[in-house]
């Protein structure tokens, strides 16, 4: 389960004459692989995470998700958004079981879940705490563990550590590399950082801008389970170098 | 560098400590105090101005009453016999306070009431708001004072030709505001309902209606001005009772005493209302206020 298909996808803004931020995109995504999108701001990147959650529609290809066509957002594609955009009124608690408890669910089946995922991005103590209260890197916790709690069958991460200060990062890339060690849930994860998406990704697809394209998928292939240690091993950073030429090779000419 | 997933981060931002010592305590207490006396110099001032240059109980010898005369007068509006013959107004000031602040209750009580929920749809659905925003727009600039005259015609010299005016005039801050409220939310706030899967209803009531609420308290405090300022003009015309009514009738019979401390009256009300007003904005909107306490 979890198995994303990008079919020749392109997003056009403002009519079919407008600006055209994604052209002819294919991307396969297999179920529970952890894929990072990488590109400079404007490529695009998040435009096709978008799509895929159903925030905004596509001109033209299709978007497949295990087998069917994505129409509106829904809890089987959870998303954890830049800034995390926790509804500030409502407790850490309140946020994680916002989705069970609009869905309808009952109490016994996400109240024990819901727990388990704030143990799980180490948050257990703070339940009673308002977004405000907590730090950025805290809330971006709260982000994930309120993705995680409906069970999603893939993560759509949008630059979700991008905000946050270097060493607040490399503690929650750990804490993504550990989660998704025991989950295993498909990811899509964006974003702009080469040494985040190397030490994450399974695959790193490098995009080019105007129109954006993913202009290289490169299959990373560190041995698992991972720490942020890994960065300065030689496999690592010869990774590094061999992106950090591609993306300069495909660097929009200005 | 962590190698383990943990909560490593930086505490709350906000965590106080429990040893502050006294003088710290006190400050804040002081410097309140100071700025209360600060902002009352003025006024006593002014107040004192006027009674120092009053003889025999009128500004100037005219026809302004000195604050002593008001004063008098308001104890004896307040607290005299009622009924005696040669002072009508003796003893009613709590029922005229009374008659004109439920009044405005129950004007901006239902302007509440339908104000709030138009708004937050009008900002909300763009059809609601492509039917009903035109309407509202055409009708505003329409003065409440002017209303008064259809406002009698239809509800006669009654108690609902007062409210109505009043409904009239916090209706239009209060759903302005709501609307505006409704329409500014946070784009990833409804994003990320979306995808938790929360309906159209949920979202509505969910993430609608509480982000819009700083908004909406802001309508509700205009409007609720606007209210006292109705029922003043309704009472002078539509009916008989109520600090509007006495405020024209003490006119009419030369008792300026009684119109100003009718006048202050009418400003105690509305300020004191407003407090409550803020209360309840400061009790609903806790979560705001922590937020710029730790940018």
């Amino acid at each position: 389960m979890g198995a994303i298909s990008f079919q020749a996808v392109g997003k056009t803004y403002g009519g079919k004459a407008g600006v055209q931020a994604l052209a002819d995109v294919d991307l396969q995504i297999g179920e529970g692989e952890f894929v990072a999108l990488l590109g400079p701001s404007g490529c695009g990147k998040s435009t096709l995470l978008n799509l895929l959650a159903g925030f905004e529609g596509l001109t033209d290809g299709a978007i497949l998700f295990d087998g069917a066509g994505v129409a509106r957002p829904g809890p089987d594609r959870a998303v954890v958004f830049q800034e995390a955009s926790l509804l500030p009124w409502l407790t850490v608690w309140d946020n994680v079981t916002f989705g069970p408890k609009v869905q309808g669910l009952s109490r016994a089946d996400y109240e024990p879940r819901a727990a388990e995922m704030l143990r799980l991005v180490g948050l257990e103590s703070f339940r009673d705490a308002l977004p405000a209260q907590l730090s950025g890197g805290m809330r971006q916790r709260v982000g994930i563990a309120r993705a995680l709690v409906m069970n999603p069958r893939a993560l759509l991460m949008d630059e979700p550590f991008g905000a946050l200060d270097a060493q607040t990062r490399l503690t929650m890339q750990q804490l993504l590399l550990d989660v998704w060690q025991r989950l295993k849930t498909t990811v899509l994860f964006v974003t702009h950082d080469i040494d985040e998406a190397i030490l994450l990704a399974d695959r790193v697809c490098v995009m080019s801008a105007r129109p954006g394209r993913i202009a290289r998928d490169i299959p990373i292939a560190l041995r698992r389970p991972r720490s942020v240690d890994d960065v300065t091993s030689p496999e690592f950073i010869a990774y590094k170098a061999a992106i950090m030429a591609d993306m300069r090779g495909h660097q929009a000419p200005h | 560098m962590p190698a383990a997933a943990g909560p490593l981060e930086a505490e709350p931002a906000r965590v106080s400590s429990a040893s502050e010592s006294i003088g710290q305590v006190l400050a804040p207490v002081a410097q309140k105090l100071w700025k209360v006396a600060a902002g009352l110099a003025l006024p006593i001032a002014l107040v004192a101005i006027w009674q120092l240059s009053s003889k025999d109980g009128a500004l100037f010898g005219g026809a302004l009453p000195s604050p002593a005369r008001v004063w008098d007068g308001w104890l004896m509006w307040a607290f005299g016999k009622p009924g005696l013959g040669l002072n009508p107004y003796s003893g009613t000031w709590w029922d005229n306070v009374a008659f004109s602040t439920i009044r405005v209750a129950k004007g901006f009580g239902l302007a509440i009431v339908i104000g709030v929920p138009l708004g937050v749809m009008i900002g909300w659905s763009r059809l609601v708001a492509s039917t009903v925003d035109p309407t509202i727009q055409i009708l505003r600039p329409v003065p409440i004072t002017a209303w008064l005259p259809i406002s009698l015609a239809i509800f006669g010299i009654r108690d609902f030709g007062a409210v109505f005016l009043i409904l009239l005039g916090a209706f239009y801050p209060i759903v302005i505001n709501s609307m505006h409220g409704a329409r500014d939310v946070e784009r990833n706030w409804i994003r990320a309902a979306q995808m938790m899967g929360a309906s159209r209803w949920a979202i509505l009531t969910r993430v609608v209606l509480p982000a819009a609420l700083p908004s909406i308290f802001t309508g509700l405090r205009i409007g609720l001005g606007i209210g006292w300022t109705a029922v003043i003009v309704s009472e002078m015309v539509a009916v008989k009772s109520g600090l509007g009514y006495v405020l024209w009738d003490a006119y009419y019979v030369g008792r300026m005493e009684i119109v100003i401390a009718d006048m202050v009256s009418i400003g105690a009300m509305g300020f004191i209302s407003d407090r409550l007003i803020v209360l309840l904005d400061h009790w609903a909107l806790r979560w705001r206020r922590l937020q710029s306490f730790s940018a």
